[in-house]
């Protein structure tokens, strides 16, 4: 199955066949990034290198993600130059993936892409894993100068913001996370969340809306009847998107800004547990 | 409180280990969950099917108690269900099987750590605990309605 001509950016997203084909290509780094912490050491793609998203991408100290100097040293860990193209694959339907493809963003790396259907699908499809953990040579990569922060990525602030003022608000997460009857899914770890609810405002719009049961992503004309047609957004909107902890509205971002178009996507990595603990922070509920 | 022997086999086993060397090992436990399935032989006392809503899979308990009493434990999981949970499912089956049901009640949680590493339970600190939480659960629910036959067969009988 080929990639969608209609999306706005369909050069963000490759085949497993292609990827398969492209498995030893010098220019290409294959990056693996999951939920589930064991699963990269169960077996991956051949020469697949493994991002986590907690360990890797995340300040240990400070709730924020890394800074220029630490992600230059993970891209030289991994044999990552800026030239490098970087295919980011995972489970769950690709969460994680475009959560890291979203922090390379932050940091400037322009060539990114996203395997399409993900590890489900490679796997699907009988294609091989291994556990060799590959090793690339040195490299160097120039410290970013700049996080962007300010263009990709929304704070609390500017959140209440836009929820005063209306404007979109997209709110990814389950609906019955979104109608306040639970603060997180089943079995997954419960990160304290005081109150359960949304951002006032915010529209519901769940994350899986943009899949099909194999975990590629629903056709240009499936994604633009979902929120243009039915939720009535507007490409050149600004719009946030929140979830949890950031990882499914990555998703949700990645839609919006490169199947979809829209120009001015931002992802609130903060999401609900900022949100639901903040004091003095306005919630919705619904029933 | 001292573990069952075989429990306390695998807990010696990871505590011994490196973080590292801790995850290496659950693979090799994970790598074993399928055999934790039920056998088609098989006859179970209880069985406690769950799937859940949004973003894990099927996991299924077995439980069956032998003539002298022990508990065996089968489990069945989704392809979506994390290795974490995988590698769980094989250490407690192995770690209790041959313990009486009212004796994995009485077993604390604090096992647990010592072999997935604190690392492991800070970051999933729900999934660690999922597995044996449900096994206490279909055990609990077992010797509930032990008693309550029990307490049936002693009524007296009405003429």
């Amino acid at each position: 199955m080929s990639i969608d001509s209609h999306y706005a950016h369909p050069e963000a997203l490759v085949t497993t066949a292609w990827v398969a084909e492209h498995l030893k290509d010098a220019n290409l780094r294959i990056i693996e990034s999951n939920e589930d912490v064991l699963l990269y050491e169960t077996g991956h793609l051949p020469g697949a290198v493994h991002i986590d998203w907690q360990r890797d991408l995340q300040d240990q100290i400070i709730r924020d993600y890394i800074q220029p100097e630490a992600f230059a040293s993970l891209c030289v860990r991994d044999g990552i130059t800026p030239e490098t193209t970087c295919i980011f694959y995972g489970d769950k339907s690709n969460w994680w993936s475009c959560y890291a493809l979203w922090v390379f963003r932050l940091f400037g790396h322009e060539k990114v892409k996203i395997m399409d259907g993900g590890r489900e699908k490679w796997i699907a499809e009988g294609r091989p894993l291994t556990r060799e953990i590959p090793k690339y040579g040195p490299v160097s990569y120039p410290i970013p100068t700049v996080r962007r922060d300010s263009e990709i990525r929304a704070f609390y602030d500017q959140a209440l913001a836009q929820s005063r003022s209306g404007a979109p608000l997209i709110d990814v997460r389950s609906p019955g996370e979104f109608k306040g009857l639970v603060t997180h899914m089943p079995e997954y770890p419960q990160e304290g969340i005081l109150r359960g609810g949304h951002i006032p405002g915010a529209h519901s719009v769940p994350w899986k809306q943009a899949v099909n049961a194999d975990s590629t992503f629903k056709s240009a004309a499936e994604l633009r009847k979902i929120y243009q047609e039915d939720l009535g957004l507007q490409p050149n909107q600004e719009i946030i998107a929140y979830c949890r902890i950031g990882e499914r509205s990555s998703h949700t971002w990645f839609v919006l800004n490169y199947l979809l178009g829209f120009s001015t996507v931002r992802n609130y990595d903060g999401s609900w547990t900022e949100w639901g603990n903040r004091v003095s922070a306005p919630i919705e509920k619904s029933i | 409180m001292s573990y069952p022997p075989r429990l306390s086999a695998i807990i010696n086993l990871f505590s011994g280990l490196n973080d590292a060397e801790k995850r290496e090992t659950l693979i090799a436990y994970d790598d074993l969950a399928s055999a934790q399935e039920p056998r088609g032989w098989e006859q179970f006392h209880l069985e406690d099917t769950r799937k859940d809503e949004e973003c894990t899979d099927t996991a299924a308990l077995f439980l069956r108690i032998d003539d002298e009493g022990k508990s065996h434990f089968r489990v069945t999981l989704g392809s979506q269900v994390q290795t974490l949970t995988r590698a769980m499912s094989t250490i407690l089956c192995m770690g209790l099987d041959g313990i009486p049901p009212a004796d994995i009640l009485a077993i604390p949680s604090d096992f647990i750590p010592k072999i997935v590493g604190a690392e492991l339970v800070m970051i999933r600190s729900q999934t660690v605990y999922y597995l044996f939480t449900r096994i206490k659960g279909i055990v609990n629910i077992w010797l509930q309605r032990e008693r309550a036959a029990t307490l049936q067969d002693e009524q007296p009988v009405n003429h």
